[in-house]
This record gives structure tokens, sequence and C-alpha cells, in this order.
């Protein structure tokens, strides 16, 4: 393929007929990746659903033990990372490179700062034998013992909040990478008006990652109220 | 795939990205509406009042948030055919991942042996 061919965008690539079929091919390629994600988690999903179908009051005990607080902050972080990484499209799309910038910024602040936050609850759970492992024990095992619970149980719901909590943190490392790779994309010049779809590609995942997240947070922390253990 | 010699060249300057920008105010109440179904299953589920019902009532708020996120944020309102139809497969897969072993594993009890 000669450089002359498509010498009108140095953005198209040689093996499509023009800018439209090409954003088109890559809108479609993420979205066959974010299928497979979506499966990926709905196995552990379906897993845990089956469990708390199983040992409601176990996993609504569970549940309680864990931090509302810092998960309702973390929510609300993803959420509006999500509108700043959809605000950062339109800037690339309008040529707006500073409101392009500001966006991705804004969106790795907020990824970073739901990492942060994370870290903190991880620490806090450790400290109080919120675990599945040998160490666990204090309150949450006190809480199983007197309402006469299957501590076994309570640790299998726990096994369940530490791998998919951590499965969704490695996304949103991942994630946070990729930001920070478009951040440099930007500084290069490299992100012109007709290949927003770069941008775009990279939101998709961070929507895909924060949509996942709003299931986890109401089957994680919000399980009360499924029964009443106990009581 | 047309003979690339043959083609405009023309073409590719003339796609306009700029006509399908969001508006920020449409964003923003994006945003808020799935701030505010957040805040719902937070304080409906905190307050117990959902009962038994919890889990399918805070899995049916989260699918809905989900589906605005994909149909606003991640634009498959302007999207093409084939890539809605990605997205309404990986729906499908999963549905029948969970019909398959949830009617094995929620029926076992009720197993007769001997």
């Amino acid at each position: 393929m000669s450089a002359s061919t498509h010498a009108h965008s140095p953005v198209l690539k040689h093996h499509f007929n023009d800018l439209g079929q090409q954003h088109a091919s890559e809108r479609l390629g993420m979205w066959m990746f974010l299928a497979t994600e979506v499966l990926f988690f709905g196995g552990v999903f379906g897993a845990y659903t089956c469990y708390r179908l199983w040992y409601p009051a176990e996993f609504e005990l569970a549940s309680s033990h864990l931090n509302k607080t810092f998960a309702g902050i973390n929510t609300v972080l993803l959420i509006t990372s999500s509108l700043t990484m959809t605000l950062a499209i339109r800037a690339a799309k309008l040529g707006d490179r500073a409101g392009l910038y500001r966006n991705l910024l804004l969106t790795f602040a907020l990824g970073a700062a739901f990492m942060v936050i994370k870290g903190f609850e991880y620490a806090e759970d450790l400290h109080e034998h919120i675990v599945p492992g040998a160490s666990f024990g204090g309150e949450i095992a006190a809480d199983t013992a007197k309402h006469g619970l299957d501590a076994g149980k309570v640790r299998l719901f726990l096994c369940f909040y530490y791998v998919m909590t951590g499965i969704h943190g490695i996304h949103i490392l991942v994630g946070l990478g990729v930001i920070l790779w478009l951040v440099g994309q930007t500084y290069i010049g490299a992100i012109p008006p007709e290949n927003y779809s770069t941008v775009e590609c990279a939101s998709l995942y961070w929507h895909l990652v924060d949509a996942i997240w709003l299931f986890l947070m109401p089957l994680l922390y919000l399980a009360r109220g499924a029964v009443h253990y106990g009581h | 795939m047309a003979d690339p010699h043959s083609h405009p060249p023309a073409h590719g300057t003339s796609y306009d990205v700029t006509k399908d920008a969001d508006t920020p105010g449409g964003l923003f109440a994006v945003y808020l509406v799935v701030l505010l179904l957040f805040a719902t299953t937070f304080f409906v589920s905190s307050s117990g009042v959902l009962g038994r019902y919890a889990l399918f009532v805070q899995l049916a708020i989260a699918t809905v948030q989900a589906g605005v996120v994909a149909y606003y944020f991640m634009h498959l309102r302007q999207g093409d055919r084939v890539v809605t139809l990605t997205a309404l497969a990986s729906v499908f897969w999963t549905l029948i991942l969970f019909v398959l072993f949830m009617s094995d594993y929620m029926t076992r009890h009720r197993v007769v042996t001997g």
C-alpha cells in the first residue's frame, strides 16, 4: 500500500475504506471483547447467586459487617468517572485538547481515588478479621456464633467478596493504565478529532467496569434485607 | 473491499465526527438518573423493606442502571445494528449460563434417590 493512497488522513488505516468504516470496526471489536468480559463476570455472579440463595442468612450477616460508607463513596466516584470519560469523548470529537486532558485526568483521579478507598477498606477488613482464612475472627465470628450460623458459609461469602472486588480492582488498574496512555497520546497530538474512537474504545471498557460495580455494590454490601437472621 | 486505488481520497476527510457529539446537559441528566437509581437501591435496601425480594429488586435496579450506561454513555443509541446485536448477544449468553446451571443447583434437593 503506497502512502499516497490514503494521504488524506494519517489516522486512516490502509485496510479500511474510510474513517466511518474504521471507527465502526473498532467499536465492534471492542464490544466483542466486552461480551467476553460479561461472560467472565457472569460465571462469578452466577456462583454468587446460587450460594446466596442456598445460604441467605450467612450471606446477609457477612454482608452487614462490610463498610457500606466506603462502598457508597466508591460507587459515586465510579459513576462520576463514567461521566467524565464520556465528556472526554466529546472533547476529543470537538478537537478540544484542553477538555480532553482535563476529563481524562479527572477520570484517572476518580479511578485512583476508588482504589485508594478500596485499599483503606481492605486494611479495615483485615484489622477486624473479616477474612475467609485462618485469621477469621473478631466481631463477625462472635456475631456468627451468637446467631447460631455456620462460620464456614460466612467465610464462603468473604471468599466471594475478595475474589469479586479483587478481579474488579484489577480491571480498574488496567483501565487506569489505559487512561494514562491516552493522556500521553493526547500530549503528543496523536488524538485529533478523527481519532476520537481511541478514546471511545477505552471508555467502553471503563463503562463496563463501572457497570459491573453497579451489580457488585448491592450484591456484596446491601445483602441485608433478604432475610432476618436469628431474629 | 473496494479497490483502494479507485477510492476517492476525499472520502476520509468528509467524515464529520462532530455531528454525533453528546451535549453536556444530556450527559449530566443521564449521570443524575444513574446516581438516583443508586440512591434508591442503597436506601431501600438499607431500610430492609424489600424483605426476601431484596436480591431481585437490587438486580433489577442494577440492570436498569447498566442499561442506561450502555445506551447513553457507551453510545449504543448511536451504534450500528451489529454492535447492538453483540451487546444483546452477551446478555443472551449470560442468561443461558444462568438458566442452565441454576436449573441444576436449585433443583438438586428435589432429586428422589433409591
